[in-house]
């Protein structure tokens, strides 16, 4: 007996469609990849906050992205000033998709052929 | 409390959440940590925050993930006690909604109760690694600093709720060095 119901494949929490969003942000800014505390710092700009995302959550939204192919990740290859080397995320073409909000029905109407 | 400090916290934390993991997991988590805490540092500086400030802000960070690292660490190693850790929220939180329909003097809004959800998964997902890890002195005192400073922050921000999340992570912490001093005799 499952006392925990699994959550819905694909569906992604609030957190992990804001960082999409953010990425897709970046990306439109002409920044293809970003690292964890650059993203913390976004997303808190993007909330009007100055409160940053807490390393736990922030890292574990990271991680279950990457597992669903919405995001890739990389090291960083010569950090510069001796400074620990970033993960540095980019955002997938699937990613970007799923960032993406869904046209409206009138938008949908307009764009689709007859 | 300085920067350098707490971000040697962040790092003790993430060496004992990690470290039943498989190396290349581990290492990668506790390398994301030591940019990220680097990089925080680094930037406040720059914009002229206090050390203290800083110091603070980053501790914020390490304690409101306490929990998320728990799931994380769990989910890699048994979904046991995610479960557990539910099962506890689910049964501590209807207290007060029942002594709501009781007596006047309890009245929880929407916001108490996410507070006192995220506390009580918070305290469960720290003594589920203590359960985990039992009998660990370098767990207890891990426990004890992490509610020490959780005391601190929460006196210095006026916020309650974290200096109770201090005293119940100091007594945890306390429970496991008693036991811990008791099973090495």
């Amino acid at each position: 007996m499952r006392l925990v119901p699994r959550r819905k494949s694909g569906s992604l929490l609030p957190l992990e469609r804001e960082i999409l969003e953010a990425a897709l942000g970046l990306r439109a800014a002409g920044r293809a990849d970003f690292h964890g505390f650059g993203l913390a710092r976004t997303l808190g700009e993007r909330r009007g906050s100055r409160s940053l995302t807490a390393h736990g959550t922030l890292y574990k939204a990271l991680g279950r992205l990457e597992e669903l192919g919405l995001l890739t990740s990389r090291w960083e290859d010569a950090p510069p000033g001796g400074r620990p080397r970033r993960r540095l995320y980019e955002l997938t073409g699937e990613g970007a998709r799923a960032a993406r909000p869904p046209a409206s029905p009138v938008l949908r109407a307009r764009t689709e052929p007859a | 409390m300085t920067p350098e400090r707490v971000a040697g916290l962040v790092r003790r934390w993430a060496g004992l959440y990690t470290r039943r993991l498989p190396e290349p997991v581990a290492r990668r988590r506790r390398e994301e940590l030591a940019a990220d805490v680097h990089d925080q540092i680094a930037h406040e500086r720059a914009a002229g925050t206090g050390e203290r400030r800083i110091a603070l802000r980053i501790l914020s960070r390490l304690l409101r993930g306490v929990a998320a690292d728990a799931a994380w660490q769990a989910r890699r190693r048994s979904y046991r006690s995610v479960l557990r850790v539910g099962v506890g929220v689910g049964v501590v939180l209807p207290a007060p909604l029942v002594a709501m329909v009781f007596t006047d003097q309890v009245r929880w809004s929407l916001s108490d109760f996410a507070l006192a959800g995220v506390l009580v998964a918070t305290i469960g997902a720290a003594f589920e690694l203590a359960l985990q890890n039992a009998g660990s002195l370098r767990l207890a005192a891990a426990l004890g600093a992490l509610g020490v400073l959780a005391g601190l922050a929460g006196e210095a921000d006026d916020a309650p709720g974290l200096v109770l999340l201090g005293l119940l992570l100091i007594a945890g912490g306390c429970a496991i060095g008693v036991r811990r001093l008791r099973t090495s005799r």
